[in-house]
Formats: structure tokens, C-alpha cells, sequence
């Protein structure tokens, strides 16, 4: 036992200094969705929504709408899959974001605006 | 092998080397005493209401010899032959079967509750049976000074929720029975009508710690019913994926072993080597549990082959100076040495595998089986590790040689070259088994395809579901309840497995 007592004091604190300091492995890490302003088609937002497993991608409420509208993003149920950003990667990225505490639940559902017309550019091949 | 057996076909590319027989109900018993040489790595049912039994056996041998057998049998009533009385390993799978589709060996022998929560109407992939689990546990009288002691199901910290019944007599552990379905999560039945891309994601999370090796079994299935093969480079990275994971899974039990022993600083050192292997993980394929790297038809992801040859040396370096120092420490060893034994002939019985049967001396190693990656590029260069005390000292044992051959495996698959490539599924009907080395042991997987390419009848086997079988067994033998987490650090299997 006092071998490892002596262990302990040479190997010292192991720890990172986050948040004193930028956590250097949250670059790696999988983040939530990121979405390129106006590359978002109801189409495409569509698609997103049908992607998303865990359902954090939904379109809002709008009846009869075509174009326009929001997608409704809600950080709470995302795992950061990639699987949007695989489906269209011209209109989303990764976030990188990691620091995702909120004080409420609804702070966490965010609303992205539609593109206003169906031009589906955000379409992979 | 039964001479009048009918093979009605064999495995397509992808799958290696399945064989499938239609065994008719009155000759499965017969089937069942012919095949007693292989090992019953699976049983479950299909096709709802008019159910379908399907075993499926593995052949352990070794070389071109390795691979599995199947047998359908379609059952006409409610009943099928007594199976577990000839093949005990099969007694769980006869209890989940009658919860699911409500068909029993035909003895009327007890069955007891494995998945589904009591007085929870959830939905079944079959009939519903048409009485409750009758709940008996294994046989013990409980008389003098002896009483069950309920522990669980929430237990200390973080710990998965699961419910232990301990019969003891003061400190001997005389019995113990596991209630695994808390957390029964309904995946099987969730996975029905999706394509297997989608049913991937759910794969991959039916046993967190196992994402690699489940979703990477799944996704074998799915190649093997579609007949399709993923591109060479993908099958490495495939490879190195699931050795990273064998590699924290090894660490993180070596942490659970210091800490079920009372060595805090030696639960640190092991602690400090598994964040370093998260944090590898996380820098070589995007996440620190490895989530994402399989796509059916090939890897999602290509490891930062740059990444790991500079980070694994330093890892694996932490983690074998841990090990080395706790394998010096007399208090330590003393009580892993002889605690929790499991004979080779228990483990041989009840179908176990991974660390706790090879440290009971049964060299099974899904990776032997041929047409995988491991037997393309490595030919039969693969160490096995074994030992056969069959205490936790011999499984603790295996892991840390499995530890040192996931570093050798890793580098010669980077040497031989990774990629993220993926060949495309065609939508087509078929069935397909997948298997691979998961960290505890053969993950399985079969999947039914309908002609729309969706799954309409997938099994999930991760190597908790067979290990947990042997628990109560290993506890049994002459210990004491301060032995327990010992014993469940060096199975280091999850809750989540057993109740998916």
C-alpha cells in the first residue's frame, strides 16, 4: 500500500484546466448542428426532419406553405449523429459548440428561418 | 451432423461461413443432441403469430472450420421440444421467447420474467402468452439461518440499474438471481419496418460501451442478406474501431476491479489510461465511444491514422504500467485469485463468451472466423489469448494480453490501410447473420429483410446477454459478498445488453 501512496504523490493531479483554459479536446468532439443562413429550403429542411433519429429536426406548423417558414431545431434531443449534416452538407455543419447548458427547456428549441424560395440547393448528389 | 438434414442454402458474401438448415419440430430435439459439439450462441423466434425457431450454433475450432450453423424450425401450435434440459445455455432465450411470441417447451417447465417489466402492457413481437413468467429462480432451499437479501435494482454512483436476489447465510453467497428487465428498452420491436442505415443508430445504442461491435454486427447482417461486401479499406477501419474499443473497455474494467477492491489510486492510474484512450478515440474517429464509424456497406469513418501512432503508444503505456503495478500489489491479486471460478465445463454449457470464457480456457474468438478483415490481413496470426483457472485473476489475465494484441492489430491494419468507403445496399429481400469481437465477446445479429429492403424481424445478441447467464454461477462458487462487485468488475458486462 505505501507503494502506491508514493505512486500517487509522483504521478501528482492529472486533470484538465478547463475552465480556466480552452478545453483543446472539444475540437474533436461531435457537436450539434450548424445551419448555413439561406441554404435551408423547406425541401431540404424536410429531408433534414426525416434524417433526424432521435426527432431534434421538425418543420414548424405552416398549412398549405411551400416555401418559407422554419425548422424547428431542439438542442435537448440532439446526439450529435452527424446524420443532417451527412444528408445535406451544403446547408449544415457541425457546430463544434460543447458548452450546451441552458436555464430553461425552451431556450434550447431553436427556430431556423426558411429560405423563401424551392430551389433546393442544399441537395447532395 | 444429421445425414437427412436438408441445406437450403448458404451464406452469401459478406457473412463468412453460415449454414442454414429447415429442421421439421419433432426432429429439433434429435438436431439439437447432434450439434451438442458446437457451441448455442443464439435461439430466438420470427414471424409473429406463426413463429419460426431459430438456432444458431457456433463452431469454435478455429481456421477454415470456424463458422455457424442455423436451424429454422417453424412451429405449428404453442409448444416446441425441451431444449434447455439438453442445451442448458438455452434456458434464457426459452423464457424470452415465451415473453415475446408465447410459445414454451413443451415439458410446462417454469420460465421465468427476462424482459418485459410486470404489469407494463408493452408490445410483443408475437402473441402475447397467456400467463405471467411463473418467476422461479434457480433451485435453493432457504432454511436455518439463511435469508434472501434483495439488493438493487438502483445501486451506488452510476451503476446500471439491476436488481440482485442473494440468498446467503451471513457472508457465503448460497444463491443469486438477476432481474434484468428495468431498462428493457423495446429495440427489437423498434427496429421492425426500418432500413437498416436507420436501424444502425439504435444498434449502436443498445449497448453503448459495444457501439463498434453491434452496429457492426448489424451492419454485417444486413451485408450478408443483401449480398453485398464493403470495400476492403472500410473492413479495417472497421477493425481498428473495434480494437480501440476492446482497448477502453479494458481499461475501464481494470478501473472497476481497483475500485471493487478498494485501490483509489490505482483506480486513478487506470482512470487516467482510459481517458486517454476516450480522448484518442475521440481525436482518431470523431467520438469518444466510437459512434458513427459503421455504415452498413462499409465505415462511416476513417481513423486519423496519424492521431493514433502518435497518442496509442503513450495510451497503451499508461495502461500497461497500471496493470503491471496492481499485479505486483499482493492485496490486490490475493483477491481476484480464486474468486469467482467458472469451470470450463460451466462455461462450455451455458454458451458463455469474450474474457470470461477464454479465461476459463475456451479459445473462442469471433475474429477467427474466415472472411473478415482480421483473417484477409493477418492471416492466422491472431493471438488468442486464454488462461484456465477461470477465476478473475485469469479473466483480468486475458484482458491485459488483449490489450497488447489490440495495440500489434491496430498498427498492422493503419500499415495496411484504412478508408471510409461504403458499397451501397441494394433494396432486396433476404436474411443475413452478423457477428463481431465485441470487448465481452461475440456480438451478434440477425435481420430478415422484406423486398422493400426494411427489416422486418431483427436480433440483437450483444455479449451480455450471454454472459449474464454465468453470473450466478461464478458467485456461487465459495464467495463471499464482498466478492460480488469483484466478480461483476471482471465480467464487466452492462444491463443495458441483457434488457435491450
Amino acid at each position: 500500500m505505501t507503494l502506491w501512496f508514493v505512486r500517487g504523490l509522483r504521478r501528482g493531479v492529472v486533470t484538465t484546466r478547463y475552465p480556466a483554459r480552452p478545453e483543446e479536446s472539444a475540437r474533436f468532439l461531435p457537436g450539434p448542428p450548424a445551419f448555413r443562413p439561406g441554404a435551408l429550403t423547406r425541401e431540404t429542411a424536410g429531408r433534414l426532419a426525416g434524417a433526424c433519429p432521435s426527432g431534434a429536426l421538425r418543420l414548424a406548423e405552416s398549412e398549405g406553405q411551400a416555401d418559407g417558414g422554419a425548422l424547428l431545431f431542439d438542442v435537448g434531443r440532439c446526439t450529435a449523429c452527424g446524420r443532417c449534416a451527412a444528408e445535406a452538407p451544403q446547408a449544415v455543419t457541425s457546430s463544434g459548440a460543447f458548452e450546451l447548458a441552458a436555464t430553461s427547456r425552451s431556450v434550447l428549441i431553436k427556430e431556423i428561418p426558411l429560405r423563401g424560395r424551392n430551389d433546393d440547393t442544399g441537395r447532395t448528389a | 451432423m444429421r445425414s437427412d438434414l436438408v441445406t437450403t442454402g448458404a451464406s452469401r458474401a459478406g457473412a463468412g461461413a453460415v449454414t442454414t438448415f429447415q429442421v421439421a419440430s419433432p426432429d429439433l430435439e434429435a438436431v439439437v443432441r447432434d450439434l451438442s459439439g458446437l457451441r448455442l450462441a443464439d435461439m430466438f423466434a420470427s414471424d409473429g403469430d406463426a413463429p419460426t425457431l431459430r438456432l444458431v450454433w457456433a463452431n469454435d475450432a478455429g481456421g477454415r472450420q470456424s463458422g455457424y450453423v442455423i436451424t429454422e424450425t417453424p412451429i405449428g401450435g404453442d409448444q416446441y421440444p425441451e431444449l434447455s434440459d439438453i442445451a442448458p445455455a438455452a434456458f434464457v432465450e426459452e423464457c424470452e421467447i415465451y415473453e415475446q411470441f408465447g410459445i414454451r417447451p413443451a415439458t410446462g417447465k417454469p420460465l421465468n420474467r427476462i424482459m418485459l417489466p410486470p404489469h407494463a402492457d408493452l408490445p410483443t413481437l408475437g402473441r402475447k402468452p397467456t400467463r405471467e413468467p411463473d418467476e422461479v429462480h434457480a433451485p435453493h432451499t432457504v432454511a436455518g439461518e439463511a435469508f434472501e437479501f434483495p439488493f438493487g435494482p438502483v445501486r451506488q454512483v452510476g451503476v446500471e440499474s439491476l436488481y440482485y436476489g442473494l440468498v446467503t447465510s451471513g457472508e457465503e453467497v448460497v444463491d443469486l438471481y438477476l432481474f434484468t428487465w428495468h431498462k428493457h428498452r423495446g429495440l427489437e420491436w423498434r427496429l421492425r419496418g426500418l432500413t437498416p442505415p436507420r436501424a444502425l443508430f439504435f444498434a449502436e445504442r443498445a449497448e453503448g460501451l459495444s457501439a463498434v461491435a453491434l452496429g457492426w454486427a448489424l451492419a454485417a447482417a444486413a451485408e450478408a442478406a443483401t449480398g453485398i461486401r464493403p470495400p476492403v479499406a472500410a473492413q479495417r477501419a472497421r477493425a481498428v474501431a473495434l480494437e480501440l474499443e476492446r482497448l477502453y473497455n479494458h481499461a475501464a474494467a481494470m478501473a472497476a476491479l481497483c475500485q471493487s477492491t478498494g485501490l483509489s489510486v490505482g483506480q486513478s492510474a487506470a482512470e487516467i489510461a482510459l481517458e486517454r484512450l476516450l480522448r484518442l478515440n475521440a481525436r482518431a474517429f470523431g467520438h469518444r465511444y466510437l459512434f458513427g464509424v459503421i455504415a452498413v456497406g462499409g465505415a462511416g469513418r476513417a481513423p486519423d491514422a496519424d492521431a493514433i501512432r502518435a497518442d496509442l503508444p503513450g495510451a497503451y503505456e499508461e495502461f500497461k504500467r497500471a496493470a503491471d503495478a496492481l499485479l505486483d500489489t499482493n492485496s490486490f491479486v490475493d483477491r481476484l485469485e480464486a474468486t469467482g471460478v467458472l469451470t470450463i465445463d460451466q462455461a462450455r454449457a451455458l454458451g458463455l463468451v469474450g474474457p470470461v470464457a477464454r479465461g476459463s480456457g475456451l479459445a473462442a474468438d469471433t475474429r477467427l472466423v474466415p472472411g473478415g478483415p482480421y483473417n484477409a490481413d493477418i492471416g492466422t496470426g491472431i493471438a488468442v489469448a486464454t488462461a484456465s483457472a477461470g477465476d478473475v485473476l485469469a479473466r483480468f489475465n486475458v484482458m491485459l494480453a488483449e490489450a497488447a494484441e489490440s495495440v500489434r492489430l491496430i498498427g498492422q491494419f493503419l500499415d495496411a490501410g484504412t478508408g471510409a468507403a461504403t458499397t451501397d445496399l441494394p433494396r432486396t429481400s433476404g436474411t443475413g447473420l452478423g457477428w463481431a469481437e465485441s470487448p465481452r465477446g461475440e456480438a451478434l445479429a440477425w435481420v430478415q429483410l422484406d423486398d422493400d429492403g426494411r427489416i422486418s424481424r431483427a436480433r440483437l445478441r450483444p455479449a451480455s446477454a450471454r454472459n449474464w447467464r454465468g453470473f450466478d454461477d461464478a458467485c456461487r462458487s465459495q464467495n463471499v459478498f464482498t466478492d460480488i462487485p469483484i466478480i461483476e468488475a471482471s465480467f464487466w458486462l452492462t444491463a443495458a445488453g441483457m434488457a435491450r
